[in-house]
């Protein structure tokens, strides 16, 4: 019994090679039991998301098989492909599942998004009688060890993005985010980053104002919000509990005397400012208000990066984890 | 007997305390302070059930009573609303005031060793006495949150936020609520404390209801500010931690 993986991803290939070989999500077990036509191969399963493609196969020939494969894939998606292309034989493929699956392979490293990707193209394959003893056990037990990798470890720990810093401070501000109110003063791509991550953790009443109004009638359908002139946006601070400014105004736009003019009809709730433009839009004297937490980008993104390089020693770690419960497993084909 | 149980309550809640620290230091969260104060909270129960025995009343005659009393209420109140926190964190906070309560209370000459039973007890002093301490549980625990908001103020205002304090603190809003919630718990026991010390027989001076009653507009002013006008979260956990200090000096006058 052999087993081999076959696949590309983000560090192997270009977008351009990636989507070509995409397998929609809804096919992966078709495209599992379509495999095992290739003589020699007796199981399968397909994971493709945006980042990979692979093969997972199992058989008496799955060597072979893989070779099979791969000159198919060249025939019907173009040979330039082939130097994209990496294979895992043996333990080493089990080892690189279990890693996968414990978003040690991601390009957000540690995320968890794949474990559930990976899950779905097992079920799938399963369901289409692609997978049998081999693939069964070892897809089973990379489940267990990505969810041992992710409770024993820090690989999930901190945002390593500017928006999820801001995600993960809010909800140190004001716990679960449903029902906070978010302003978003700017239109651009790193203000609609930062509001959809606030929105994505249950945040609502997203007020955009933008001193274009037609970008900001666009953010706000884009989040289900409401679009507010720019000469107007001073009025809806006082309901608000986020600002997260972008614009590209040379001076600072958010004063501390707006925020003082509110503080009273605010009852004095915390605010919590985002300033993610350079040069700063909110002046820094707003953050000696007592109840404000102001944060700008070089903070937000210093916290992204110290969180990164956190995840990035905990591989170690994580590969300890993945080998000693590999040594347990003692599969055929490894 | 009783003081035994004292001493054990006292070192349980130390090393639950010293537990919960180390393992906020380490950056994780443990349920084994929460484990230590049931425990601690058993031998108080055990120090005031051998000593009620004795007095044949509420043990509250005497600051060393009073203030194991008031140990047993603070840590009743956090073994009631722990689970609406981060329970070990509030732990590790509550055990050190535990700690000085039940400390100062063992110091010589505070407890005495054969406590008399108390001469014809009354409905109105007892309810006085328990309810008092009790409100003063929930008030000491609303202190204990206010110095939490505090630490988690300051190392929000200044990005300090890499401490394994700062990431198993709870939230701003809710260590918020849930001072302001125990404030006014601890009031709405005081009130019923201060009416029963209306409706009992008065025995010497009255400097000690007064100072209550002062206490009780305190709390109650502030309360009624903070509802009406509303208060930043730093003046509200300052506010919060200062009257608890200076209300204390109400069993100066027992």
């Amino acid at each position: 019994m052999e087993l081999v993986c076959v696949g590309l991803n983000h560090r192997t290939a270009p977008v351009e090679v990636r989507e070509r070989f995409a397998v929609p999500a809804g096919k992966l077990g078709d495209s599992a039991k379509q495999l095992l036509e290739i003589e020699g191969l007796a199981e399968s399963v397909v994971i493709s998301t945006c980042n990979r493609t692979e093969y997972y196969l199992a058989g008496e020939q799955a060597e072979q098989a893989a070779a099979e494969l791969r000159r198919r894939l060249a025939a019907t998606h173009g040979a330039d492909s082939d130097p994209h292309w990496y294979e895992h034989h043996r333990i080493s493929a089990a080892k690189h599942l279990c890693r996968v699956v414990s978003g040690l392979d991601s390009m957000v490293l540690g995320e968890t998004e794949i474990f559930g990707q990976a899950k779905e193209a097992y079920r799938q394959a399963l369901d289409a009688g692609a997978t049998s003893g081999v693939l069964n056990r070892l897809f089973q037990r990379a489940f267990g060890v990505g969810k041992k990798v992710r409770t024993d470890t820090r690989i999930q720990e901190g945002a390593t993005s500017v928006a999820g810093a801001a995600v993960e401070l809010a909800e140190k501000i004001f716990g679960k985010l449903a029902g906070c109110r978010v302003i978003v003063i700017g239109a651009g791509e790193m203000s609609r980053q930062t509001a959809q991550a606030l929105v994505s953790r249950g945040a609502t009443s997203v007020f955009v104002t933008n001193r274009s109004f037609d970008k900001a009638e666009q953010l706000a359908a884009e989040m289900g919000g409401r679009a507010v002139h720019f000469d107007e946006w001073q009025a809806v601070l006082a309901g608000v509990d986020v600002v997260i400014s972008s614009t590209s105004a040379p001076h600072p736009v958010v004063l501390p005397h707006h925020i003082e003019s509110v503080r009273r009809v605010r009852k004095f709730r915390p605010l919590f400012l985002i300033d993610i433009a350079v040069p700063r839009d909110i002046d820094p004297a707003c953050g000696d208000i007592e109840e404000v937490y102001l944060y700008d980008i070089d903070i937000l993104e210093q916290l992204a990066d110290e969180a990164r390089t956190r995840r990035e020693k905990q591989i170690i770690e994580c590969d300890r984890i993945i080998d000693e419960e590999l040594k347990k497993l003692n599969l055929p084909g490894t | 007997m009783d003081r035994w149980f004292l001493i054990a309550a006292t070192a349980l809640a130390a090393v639950g305390g010293i537990a919960g620290m180390w393992s906020v230091h380490k950056g994780v969260r443990s349920p084994w302070t929460v484990i230590w104060m049931i425990a601690a909270f058993a031998a108080q129960i055990g120090f005031l059930s051998v000593r009620g025995e004795a007095r044949g009343a509420c043990p509250l005659v005497g600051l060393g009573e009073i203030l194991a009393f008031l140990a047993w209420s603070l840590t009743f109140f956090y073994l009631a609303v722990g689970p609406a926190y981060r329970i070990s964190l509030l732990g590790v906070f509550t055990a050190p005031v535990v700690v000085i309560f039940q400390g100062v209370a063992l110091l010589p000459g505070q407890l005495i060793a054969d406590p008399p039973r108390v001469p014809g007890t009354d409905a109105w002093h007892e309810t006085h006495a328990a309810m008092s301490v009790l409100s003063y549980g929930a008030l000491a625990l609303a202190a204990v949150a206010g110095v939490m908001f505090l630490v988690l103020d300051r190392q929000l205002k200044d990005h300090h936020l890499k401490s394994g304090l700062f990431r198993n603190l709870p939230p701003v809003r809710e260590l918020l609520k849930s001072t302001v919630r125990l404030l006014w718990l601890g009031v709405a026991l005081l009130s019923i404390g201060v009416f029963a010390g209306f409706m009992m027989p008065r025995q010497g001076g009255t400097a000690h209801l007064i100072a209550a009653c002062a206490v009780w507009l305190s709390y109650v002013g502030f309360l009624a500010i903070k509802q009406l006008r509303g208060l930043t979260g730093r003046r509200t956990a300052t506010v919060a931690v200062l009257l608890f200090l200076v209300s204390l000096s109400v069993f100066a006058l027992v």
